[in-house]
């Protein structure tokens, strides 16, 4: 296990050589183009620290491009995490603002502000094996309704792209369940992100398969001193023509004394772009 | 009657001249990109714009070349708008006009396919044939360069990029809040 962590970081090193900004555990300072609507379907397979077992999480997703410095993504949640079946969990929604961006030649530094407001049906946390499972991890991404808010910056520098992000979250009731007393309610999460272009060496049309390969380390902090978590996330990503994606990503654990219902997930992301779709004004 | 073909025929050539004749395409380096889906989303914007015919693009350099449409005005501060709403800059744009007797002098205006450019740090000259001149206005530059180039006029139509008290034409009038490009060789 630690070996394999080791190769993971020897690996993120390593993708700070060359580098692209499409991450994919977190979004960078950059935004879609305007009048764009991006689809995704996102599946997450996470196994469950109280059995072992693996279980599901799908996420269909609508991003849109509202300007160049505005975008909102809308995300639908269901899972079998909690009961049986596939059920729908509920929804949440996220907005970017880029508030600064310096370009040049193939370089920028940009920085923005994003917010997320989930609202969620599901317990608060699992009970198996004669304890509780999954109580003090806030993830609004399907587990938990809450808000949260941060800012984030990317540095891309033609071999180098680093993204960095930094945000406050808070849970609120799940609809019919509240947190127990002592759960943890407030965290500070933060990432450190970055990319490299494997593929093409040379461009020579906009067909060409682009193979990216990032890595990413996320992290969380309970303000309510109920632990911590540092993740670790290597992808690898294809982009097809120019405008449709796959990411497949393995995410886990490297340190942390936070309760949670999984350590590690699996992502597969399929992604469609459809550009010049709408004008605001 | 001879005279009157003449001048017939003069005037049809000179109608010919109108909108297009002379500003052939653009060559621009955009900045903030190094991807494909990100010049992808450039080059697709480029192409709803209604005076383009063609988008070619270099990937590994940013490049993008349009090729306007005969008879169609251009218009420069809409390519570059197409480019910062796909959430990139411009960082440098090149003006390919083929030109007929264009006489220019440093510092002055001139109209060009119905178009205002102001020439900058060029030497008084007559312009014939292919001619490739760099915009050097706010935003078609780097701010470093912007500071740069300011230092080639004193009129304030290169801050603002409208025309205003210092560019007055030949009859004193002056067309102010009108669109003027700064230009040089």
């Amino acid at each position: 296990m630690k070996r394999t962590i080791s190769c993971m970081i020897l690996l993120c090193i390593s993708a700070f050589l060359h580098a692209q900004e499409l991450y994919v555990s977190t979004e960078p300072a950059s935004n879609m183009a305007t009048g764009s609507i991006g689809v995704r379907l996102n599946s997450k397979l996470f196994q469950m620290k109280y059995n072992n077992s693996y279980l599901l999480r799908i996420d269909p997703e609508i991003m849109f491009g509202l300007s160049k410095k505005v975008m909102i993504h809308v995300n639908a949640y269901a899972s079998n995490m909690y009961q049986q079946s596939l059920k729908f969990e509920g929804a949440g929604i996220y907005g970017k603002y880029r508030f600064l961006s310096i370009d040049d030649v193939h370089s920028h530094f940009r920085m923005s502000a994003f917010g997320k407001v989930s609202v969620i049906d599901n317990p608060t946390s699992l009970y198996a094996n004669n304890q509780y499972y999954g109580g003090n991890e806030i993830d609004l991404d399907g587990n938990n309704s809450g808000f949260l808010s941060g800012v984030v910056a990317t540095q891309l520098l033609h071999k180098l792209a680093l993204s960095s992000s930094v945000a406050y979250t808070n849970r609120f009731k799940n609809i019919n369940e509240d947190k127990e007393p002592g759960q943890s309610s407030q965290a500070i999460n933060y990432t450190l992100s970055a990319g490299y272009l494997l593929l093409p060496v040379e461009y020579k049309n906009y067909n060409q398969t682009n193979v990216n390969l990032y890595c990413e380390l996320i992290g969380s902090s309970s303000i309510d001193s109920k632990g911590y978590y540092f993740d670790i996330a290597p992808a690898v990503q294809f982009i097809f023509n120019s405008i449709a994606r796959l990411d497949l990503l393995y995410r886990v654990q490297f340190a942390g004394t936070m309760e949670r219902l999984s350590n590690n997930y699996f992502l597969l992301r399929i992604e469609y772009n459809f550009l010049n779709i709408f004008k605001l004004r | 009657m001879k005279a009157q073909r003449i001048f017939l025929i003069l005037a049809i050539i000179s109608f010919s001249q109108i909108a297009n004749a002379q500003l052939q395409k653009a060559e621009f380096q955009a900045s903030g990109l190094t991807c494909s889906m990100c010049s992808n989303a450039i080059n697709k914007a480029l192409k709803t714009v209604p005076f383009i015919e063609t988008v070619n693009t270099d990937l590994n350099k940013n490049v993008f070349e349009v090729i306007f449409k005969k008879n169609v005005p251009v218009d420069f501060d809409a390519i570059r708008k197409k480019v910062e709403d796909a959430g990139f800059s411009i960082a440098k744009l090149w003006v390919i006009a083929d030109l007929h007797n264009q006489k220019i002098n440093n510092d002055e205006h001139v109209s060009i396919d119905g178009l205002n450019f102001h020439f900058m740090n060029v030497k008084s000259q007559t312009l014939n044939g292919s001619q490739r001149f760099q915009l050097i206005d706010k935003n078609y530059v780097s701010a470093k360069e912007f500071k740069k180039c300011s230092a080639y006029t004193t009129m304030p139509c290169y801050q603002t990029g409208t025309m205003s008290n210092c560019c007055k034409s030949k009859d004193g009038a002056v067309a102010s809040g009108n669109r003027i490009y700064h230009v040089t060789i």
